[in-house]
């Protein structure tokens, strides 16, 4: 196994970890705010913005790890019908495509957010935590997903992706 | 934004084209292209076409859209001074309140939005808020015992109605019509054209005019659009501003007195309590408030005296 | 041209040819969403804008019942639930002509209302039935055909993600809980019309039927599926009797599936961080479309293509009955290459204004796109339960989709009375007074 493919199994292990503990926080933070409500009568101002903040941050890294796994949802019916060199150019092309859209959207419009959120002080309403904080799983994933597509574009060219 | 030389302002909030508050943004636009002689025209996005209220202050910061009006307390999470206004039972009556607003404390919060990209323009009239309840009528405070009352997702209203003896639930404003009508809250609180466009007055019985808070609207646009501005641009926007605010305070209060006759035809009985009582519930709020923030003692106190 | 219509050309135009060149999805919404935006706004507030939708798009406490659905759906599908379920749907309906045919949709629409899920319910059910038919002498592809159509039955019996994502489409005119309301008849009505074209094929063909069952044998197998069943009430119950919001309903169906499957022994503690990985990441595609569908429809708003499709179908055909049939074909083309929740995401915020300014409630039009688009899954060349049903029932795609075609015609006919008979979809909100 080459250095880079250790490394990015490595990466998988600890987001597919991540994204089991956020997963099983969010369960608990919701029972906790159903028990509470109903069984102590009271409720707690924090959980439903933890909760939802979690969800962005589970469904944003996980956006990255469907990158690393190739997992999205496409559409193949056309793709199917390419000759091999094709499919190889293909490959590449929504390889890049997706290397443009983490940087340009993800990494410097999230930092761009990032930094206008924490410049402004902005908190949140009851968790009183700043924004900032939680945009900044937009550029952190936008990054992973760069590397990713470096990874698989630097496999294609190996031939070790024949689909 | 330009196009052959006109100039268009954005415009995004999140209220029906119905609502009183609309109406005065109307006002701004015709004030504002008549006073541009049509160089300077507002494209209205209402019913949070362009996202809410948190949603819409962060694009005027980003820079894609001009202006918006939110209420205060959602502004507070931006412009710490904002807070001030929510406190419980701040203003003596609707006369005091605009005396306040119009005046030199007003107008420095309005300033104060500059340092964080949101300059204030104006503000509108958005009443007083008051509670109501699906089953259990509120006639004193004691009866707010044990009731969840759905409030803003915001510390000091969560603090509020804690201190006046209910169990504050911060519910989405979308969910809440469900959530009354199947008792997941008891009720809810707010002022009453929002009482009546939201439809809670067909699944209330009661509404108990204790108007806790009078937290007003606030129209305002980001510093990146505002600075691109001409020094006459600048002012025309400022004079079609305060006119509108002028021209809304009747509207509101037409729409207060037609949403109270809907409510009252539809069965809601209307209860007058004596608002000192609860008031005096919520004074432990204002101690918190000036503990949180000491700096801002000194203006409460000047609007108190 | 105006800048306007330039950007609705580049956005389409751009989104299509992204699709077709097999771009995931959620990153072809978001490119033509950036082409198109950076023509109206300046580069640095246009990208952050995007970043910003991307975001606070999915911040919606509503919006967490979809990962907990899938999680309990996840649960179950790796219990017992699928063969109790089968037993008693046999002890049912098996003495009718072509009995296993009728245990088959009956399995697959109980299969899918409890877990909301059609892929859940073509993979758990088709597995078990498509051989037990072939004993019976069911060619594998009719029974395959039974288990992908009648599996749709669940994406409008609730508990349903797909009516969550809708409920969000719609900008919160149809709320949660009156769509799951009113998706029970439809539901059952698409049910029992496939359960009719079965009996006219099991009698012009001479399927068996199966033995009669005693009362005694309906009781023990309906205590056997009981808990699996009482799920339903429970959600479903707990969210018209006003004990809990959907959101809430669904942590606790994650809470009573975990229970169920430990009790009954399908599930192991050391089992729930693969189930929650592999439901993290089914919501992760859920919810990244999602993320990247808000940002194209805050553009469609920004500007303003939902008023201009609006008023040119207006313009155009100025009759109610054509609005509609345009609509509904034009959803049934885009359902078969595009799958469903993009689809909602993408073409509810464009016609629902259109039919509401027609007098159509938000919540009717939620079942009619949310059936128009079951019926696109189950075509090719993009309909992924049409492949997951046939990958379990180990047929080719092109084998099925002959004696699949009448179960799609009987689908649209399904389709076609429920757009036109509002009450069909509007009779239990109303009664229960959701909206
Ligand atoms: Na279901
Ligand atoms: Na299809």
């Amino acid at each position: 196994m080459s250095r880079s493919e250790l490394v990015f199994n490595k990466v998988n292990r600890l987001l597919e970890l991540f994204m089991i503990i956020i997963f099983a926080l969010l369960v608990l933070d919701v029972l906790f705010q159903v028990f509470s409500r109903y069984i102590l009568g009271t409720s707690f101002t924090w959980t439903e913005e933890f909760a939802r903040f979690s969800l962005i941050w589970m469904t944003i890294l996980g956006a990255a790890y469907l990158n690393g796994k190739r997992e999205h949802l496409s559409m193949d019916f056309l793709y199917q019908k390419f000759s091999d060199t094709n499919k190889r150019k293909a490959s590449i092309l929504i390889e890049v495509l997706v290397f443009l859209f983490a940087l340009i959207i993800m990494v410097i419009g999230g930092l761009n957010l990032v930094y206008t959120t924490l410049h402004l002080e902005q908190l949140s309403g009851t968790l009183r935590i700043p924004l900032g904080y939680v945009y900044a799983i937009m550029p952190f994933s936008g990054f992973l997903i760069m590397c990713f597509s470096i990874y698989h574009i630097s496999n294609i060219y190996k031939n070790k992706i024949n689909n | 934004k330009k196009k052959d030389g006109t100039k268009v302002l954005y415009l995004g909030h999140t209220l029906p084209q119905t609502h009183p508050v609309h109406k005065g943004i109307l006002e701004f636009q015709k004030a504002l292209e008549t006073k541009s002689n049509g160089t300077l025209k507002v494209k209205i996005f209402p019913d949070a076409q362009l996202g809410s209220e948190r949603e819409v202050l962060e694009l005027l910061q980003i820079g894609s859209v001009a202006a918006t009006k939110v209420s205060a307390a959602t502004l507070s999470n931006f412009v710490p001074e904002y807070h001030i206004l929510g406190i419980p039972y701040l203003f003596r009556d609707k006369n005091h309140q605009f005396e306040v607003l119009e005046g030199d404390i007003g107008k420095s919060i309005l300033e104060k939005g500059s340092k964080f990209w949101l300059r204030g323009l104006c503000y509108y009239d958005a009443g007083s808020r008051s509670f109501y309840t699906s089953n259990k009528a509120i006639r004193t405070p004691d009866d707010l015992k044990g009731l969840k009352i759905r409030v803003m997702n915001n510390q000091m209203a969560i603090n509020m109605v804690n201190s006046m003896g209910g169990s504050a639930t911060p519910l989405a404003y979308g969910e809440l019509y469900t959530a009354i009508q199947q008792g997941v809250v008891d009720g809810a609180e707010n002022n009453p054209p929002s009482f009546v466009s939201s439809n809670h007055y067909e699944i209330s019985k009661y509404y108990t005019l204790d108007q806790h808070s009078s937290v007003p609207d606030v129209l305002l646009i980001g510093t990146k659009y505002w600075d691109k501005l001409s020094d006459e641009e600048k002012i025309w926007v400022q004079e079609a501003a305060d006119e509108s605010s002028q021209a809304q305070k009747k509207f509101w209060n037409d729409s207060v007195e037609e949403s109270m006759k809907i409510a009252q035809e539809a069965g809601v009985e209307i209860i007058i309590p004596e608002k000192s009582l609860f008031a005096e519930k919520s004074k432990s709020v204002v101690e918190e408030f000036v503990k949180e923030f000491p700096e801002m003692a000194n203006i409460v106190n000047q609007i108190k005296k | 041209m105006s800048i306007e219509f330039i950007s609705i050309i580049v956005l389409f135009a751009s989104f299509f040819t992204l699709l077709l060149l097999k771009v995931p999805v959620a990153y072809s919404i978001g490119i033509s969403t950036t082409l198109s935006l950076l023509l109206n706004i300046d580069n640095m507030p246009g990208i952050t804008t995007i970043a910003q939708r991307m975001t606070t798009g999915i911040d919606s406490f509503a919006l967490l019942a979809i990962p907990f659905f899938i999680l309990a759906g996840e649960i179950m599908k790796s219990g017992g639930i699928a063969n109790r379920l089968i037993n008693f749907a046999k002890s049912l309906v098996s003495s009718l002509p072509g009995g296993l045919a009728y245990v088959n949709v009956l399995a697959s629409m109980l299969f899918g209302a409890i877990s909301g899920s059609a892929l859940a319910a073509a993979s758990a059910i088709g597995s078990i039935m498509t051989d037990r038919m072939e004993e019976e002498g069911y060619p594998r592809t009719l029974s395959a055909s039974v288990n992908i159509t009648a599996s749709t039955t669940g994406l409008l019996i609730p508990p349903s993600n797909i009516l969550i994502v809708y409920a969000l489409a719609s900008g919160g005119t149809a709320s949660v809980a009156a769509l799951f309301i009113a998706g029970y008849l439809p539901g059952i009505l698409l049910g029992f019309a496939i359960m009719g074209y079965v009996a006219f094929i099991a009698i012009s063909k001479g399927y068996a039927r199966g033995k009669r069952a005693t009362l005694f044998e309906v009781w023990t197998f309906f205590r056997k599926a009981f808990f699996s069943l009482l799920l339903l009430v429970i959600v479903v119950g707990g969210i018209v009797a006003g004990i809990f919001t959907a959101t809430e309903a669904s942590v606790i169906a994650v809470l009573y599936a975990a229970i169920l499957s430990l009790v009954y022994g399908d599930m192991k503690v050391k089992d729930f961080s693969g189930v929650l990985l592999s439901s993290a990441k089914t919501t992760a595609v859920v919810m990244f479309l999602i993320c990247t569908s808000m940002a194209m429809s805050w553009l469609f708003s920004f500007e303003g293509i939902p008023e201009m499709i609006s008023s040119f179908l207006l313009e155009q055909l100025n009759n109610k009955f054509a609005i509609f049939l345009a609509i509904n074909l034009i959803l049934l083309i885009i359902g078969t290459f595009m799958d469903m929740t993009p689809a909602v995401l993408i073409f509810t915020p464009i016609f629902l204004p259109v039919v509401t300014t027609l007098g159509m409630d938000p919540v009717h039009f939620g079942i009619v796109i949310v059936l128009n688009l079951c019926i696109g899954i189950c075509t090719p060349p993009v309909g992924t339960l049409l492949f997951v049903g046939s990958g379990v029932a180990k047929v080719s795609v092109t084998q099925v989709i002959r004696p699949l075609l009448p179960f799609l015609a009987i689908m649209v006919i399904v389709l076609m009375l429920i757009s036109y008979i509002p009450e069909i979809s509007m009779f239990l909100p109303n009664l229960f007074g959701l909206k």
